[in-house]
């Protein structure tokens, strides 16, 4: 019961990320990254592997201020929270979500132009960005071919 | 006595069809795509997590790390070449340092080999190595983020972060140096040895700390030289082993050749041309297991290799043939590695190469004409190969060399199109004693990377370490220490609304408060970048191929060097000289435009009728710098004045200098396009011109061109610039020849220090750009560094194409017609 329950939330979380890339409107595009990042780490051994030992604090922040999630990574597991949190490793701000998902997963990647443009600008060590980045892109590679 | 025994200098009767060899591997060069090598990220790692031991000198540590890797870098050979040693374990490689910025990759591991622009081949299991094992090793620990550390999130570490103000290079390398080989050559690395174990023992025969930290320093020398020994020794085997599979009597020879040569150097003494070769070049490839492969510069080979040749040809164990199928060799193994360009940086730095220079001709210690029988045949390898790297050069004093080998050289520019780069021994020499260099240390120089000036092996000038844009300045001079790009952040001092400046002299006072600042934020992260360096990567392999390291005891790093500077270049210089020029003459002279009318028109991208009317009056009107106007030249001095004086009073971490300099890579293409509009009727996204070159379009008169940059150089100058100039190619080679050398000549003469040519027109540009497959193998010159054309990205494509064309019969501007190309 509890496999199938997974099995159509990743479905739900996996159309939500594919509408993400065609929609004009992005907004939503981070909470369901991180959604179906925290799903596919559940499920998906090989998935997992990126996060073992891996301690990391991200903070996303809208520069409107209307978006603030953080993702803290510890022991081997992944929480996703709707607030500021201390000492992030890295924070990220973001003019709009079609710009975050320009920056960090977009088939048509401008990491480059959307720093130096300043749509994104990230505050901490990069590193973690990249690592990231990384996770964010193989999720991308392992998105089912959905249904029209 | 004469050192040319040439009957024809340009040695025409060698050609790439009666070189086999040098055809064959240069068709293989082209058709080679780059792959990825992880091969030194993984054993630096192994090796600092498992036997790294912190309580030994930084200098140690660094050379048992780069000596466990040398010990177990694979032995391979790729193809025919008679040069044994590779810089990576693939035939072309990008090596990756973690300590630098390898981690960038990390993003596309999974995609990198299959990207639209310039994949860079990496395995699935590399990939899954470097994700699981190498990378999470280096999150905290690269050089940017131990000095996050070292400064938190300090205002100069956030500037460099956000790209647009300037560039601290130390954060992805040092690099940049021309060793001297001549002492291996002599006594080997045995020898070189030898004499690190007795200053050891003298040192710890002090019993002091200071005699302790130098005797460190000489163990480490020993430690890093040891490893390249190992690495010549395992060649040797392989080319042994290889020999005893081979079936075919003359590969198996030229194996056995080899592995003979690897036996005796670089451990001994070279006794021949082609020992001396091929130990230059595995010492080379020991060079890039410490540093990154960038601008690691072998200088003057043809002052460095001509006893050894002259010796072997005089007692006929050598030919021209061989020698030139040797020296061809030694560029194509020099070109074996390409840099690691992550896809986001693609629109700043794709199509680099790694930019080793090679400085030919000029004169030597004694001010006498240097150019010898080598030196030709180097130029005749340069234009029968015609490839990006190694990055040739030809040194030129109008009064010492002969005006055949400036014919010559122009020649060879004018049949590869692009290289060399043509360098003036007068003006170089004058801005190098004005660093305080000995007279004849002086004329020993050579180039590094790009177009950077040191003495050869006596001078670690960490030439790259600042890449300053001069546009953040003159915005933040007109916006009260605000950008556009930054919005109404507050970064520089809160300077005077221009609006309320009464004077020129006024407005010069602010964009010299707000240049000033930013000069100094720089140099406060450059310093501190510095100071992590000598931490975690002291140079004691490199220091053993310097003068002064070995006498005083210390690592380059350490300030060990005979001469020590740090280098500072920049961007938008020409643009930001015609918009002083323009805000002097239109809104103080002329009063056309009230300040303020002129700042609305800037923010407004020069919007509308009125707008374009503006724009249009400013870029015809206003003086342009490349032409006789007294208020441009007056205002390209003074910027270059300033900063040679502002520069100059600070003292680095190893004790030396900042100098500036004017080159920018591909930079002026990336930040042009991000950089909003400008006083001189430059549009916002508009590309700014490389170099110390003009505008494009702004200079119409060639003479009057080059005068205006001839009359900046020497002493103020003293880290070199990169002026782009594009002929228009004649017909008759030999009569284009000549008018090209008296051009150079008087240029040289009028002062300037380097230029460098693409002769090529705006109609084969923009067919170069539409029809990439039509053009594979077209090389142009960027900003100091060659490039193959289908490899730059659109802007800097776009730049080459719209910077200025001469024709160098009338030495007038060509207009530029974006439909039509040239008219």
């Amino acid at each position: 019961m509890l496999d199938l329950i997974t099995e159509q939330a990743q479905k739900k979380l996996w159309e939500q990320l594919n509408n993400s890339f065609t929609s004009e409107a992005a907004e939503e595009f981070l909470q369901t990254l991180l959604s179906l990042m925290k799903v596919v780490f559940a499920v998906n051994h090989d998935y997992r592997r990126n996060i073992k030992n891996f301690e990391g604090r991200y903070q996303f922040c809208s520069k409107d201020g209307e978006v603030t999630i953080a993702a803290v990574f510890h022991n081997g597991s992944m929480e996703v929270m709707e607030k500021k949190i201390d000492r992030p490793d890295i924070t990220i701000t973001f003019r709009d979500g079609k710009t975050l998902l320009n920056f960090i997963i977009a088939p048509r990647q401008d990491i480059l132009g959307s720093m130096l443009r300043h749509d994104v600008v990230t505050g901490g060590n990069l590193n973690y960005l990249y690592k990231f980045g990384y996770m964010a892109k193989q999720l991308q590679l392992m998105m089912p071919q959905l249904p029209r | 006595m004469t050192k040319i025994t040439f009957d024809d200098i340009g040695l025409k009767k060698f050609t790439l069809e009666k070189l086999p060899r040098l055809q064959e591997l240069r068709s293989l060069s082209f058709a080679r795509k780059p792959e990825i090598c992880i091969e030194r990220a993984r054993y630096v790692t192994s090796y600092l997590r498992d036997q790294d031991n912190p309580a030994d000198s930084p200098e140690v540590r660094q050379a048992k790390k780069v000596s466990y890797f040398l010990q177990r870098k694979k032995p391979v050979f790729h193809d025919r070449n008679l040069l044994a040693g590779s810089t990576t374990s693939k035939a072309l490689g990008a090596p990756l340092f973690p300590e630098f910025f390898a981690l960038t990759l990390w993003p596309e591991l999974d995609t990198v080999s299959t990207r639209a622009k310039n994949p860079q081949k990496l395995t699935a299991d590399e990939a899954r190595e470097l994700n699981l094992e190498i990378f999470p090793f280096w999150m905290d620990n690269n050089v940017l983020e131990l000095t996050r550390k070292r400064i938190g999130n300090a205002e100069s570490l956030k500037l460099f972060e956000s790209l647009v103000f300037f560039i601290a290079a130390k954060a992805g390398c040092i690099s940049h140096a021309v060793p001297t080989y001549a002492p291996m050559l002599e006594h080997g690395l045995t020898g070189l040895i030898s004499m690190a174990a007795e200053r050891e023992a003298a040192a710890v025969a002090q019993a002091s700390d200071e005699g302790e930290k130098m005797a460190d320093f000489y163990r480490a020398v020993q430690i890093s030289l040891e490893g390249i020994i190992q690495y010549a020794a395992h060649l040797a085997d392989e080319a042994e082993r290889r020999a005893a599979g081979e079936h075919d009597p003359t590969a198996r020879q030229e194996l056995l050749d080899m592995a003979k040569v690897c036996r005796r150097v670089p451990a001994g003494p070279a006794a021949t041309f082609r020992e001396a070769v091929n130990a230059i070049w595995i010492c080379q490839v020991g060079i890039h297991a410490e540093n990154i492969n960038m601008a690691m510069s072998p200088g003057r080979l043809d002052q460095l290799l001509y006893p050894y040749y002259k010796r072997d040809m005089e007692a006929g164990r050598l030919d021209v043939g061989r020698a030139i199928e040797l020296i061809g060799c030694l560029w194509l193994k020099i070109a074996d590695n390409v840099t690691m360009v992550p896809e986001a940086s693609e629109e700043m730095f794709g199509g680099a190469g790694t930019v080793p220079a090679i400085t030919l001709g000029g004169v030597d210690e004694d001010g006498e004409d240097a150019v010898n029988d080598l030196t030709y045949i180097m130029l005749r390898v340069t234009e029968l190969l015609r490839i990006r790297d190694p990055n040739v050069n030809a040194r030129y004093d109008y009064e010492k060399n002969s005006k055949e080998y400036c014919r010559r050289v122009s020649e060879v520019i004018l049949n590869t199109k692009a290289v060399p780069a043509f360098f003036n021994d007068r003006a170089n020499i004058t801005a190098l004693t004005g660093q305080g260099e000995s007279l004849e240390h002086a004329r020993d120089y050579a180039v590094i990377g790009c177009v950077e000036l040191a003495s050869s092996g006596r001078d670690y000038p960490a030439s790259s370490s600042i890449m300053l844009n001069l546009a953040a300045p003159l915005e933040m001079a007109l916006f009260q220490g605000k950008r556009p790009i930054t919005g109404e952040e507050q970064i520089g001092p809160s300077t005077p609304d221009p609006g309320t400046l009464t004077s020129f002299a006024q407005f010069w006072e602010v964009f010299k408060t707000q240049l000033d600042w930013l000069i100094e934020q720089a140099i406060e992260l450059n310093e501190n970048m510095g100071a992590v360096h000598q931490q975690m990567m002291p140079s004691p392999l490199l220091s053993a191929f310097f003068e002064g390291p070995m006498d005083k005891g210390k690592d380059l790093i350490q300030g060990g060097s005979l001469y020590n500077s740090s280098g500072a270049t920049h961007i938008a210089f020409a643009d930001v000289v015609d918009s002083l020029n323009a805000i002097e003459q239109t809104v103080f002279i002329d009063k056309k435009y009230s300040f303020a009318e002129l700042l609305q028109m800037v923010k407004s991208n020069f919007a509308g009728p009125a707008g374009e009317k503006m724009r249009l009056y400013l870029k015809n009107r206003a003086p342009k710098y490349g032409t006789e106007h007294a208020i441009a030249r007056k205002n390209a001095r003074n910027i270059v004045r300033h900063l040679f004086d502002l520069y100059q009073s600070h003292t680095n971490y190893r004790g030396g200098p900042y100098r500036p300099a004017y080159w920018t890579m591909t930079n002026h293409a990336g930040l042009g396009g991000i950089t909003g509009a400008l006083p001189h009727g430059r549009k916002s996204g508009e590309l700014f011109a490389s170099g110390i070159t003009p505008v494009s379009g702004a200079a119409p008169e060639l003479t009057a061109c080059l005068n205006a940059v001839a009359e900046l150089g020497g002493e103020c100058v003293p880290g070199c610039w990169a002026l782009n100039i594009k002929y228009s190619p004649e017909n008759d080679v030999e009569q284009m020849s000549e008018r090209f050398a008296q051009t150079i000549e008087a240029y040289f003469r009028a002062g300037g220090q380097q230029v460098q040519f693409n002769i090529m027109t705006y109609e084969m540009l923009q067919d170069a750009k539409k029809h990439p497959e039509k053009y594979p193998e077209l090389m142009v010159r960027v900003s100091g560094y060659s490039a193959y054309f289908k490899d730059l990205n659109e802007l800097m494509k776009d730049e080459l194409i719209t910077r200025t064309m001469y024709d160098l019969t009338n030495g007038r501007a060509v207009p530029y017609s974006a439909e039509k190309g040239g008219k």
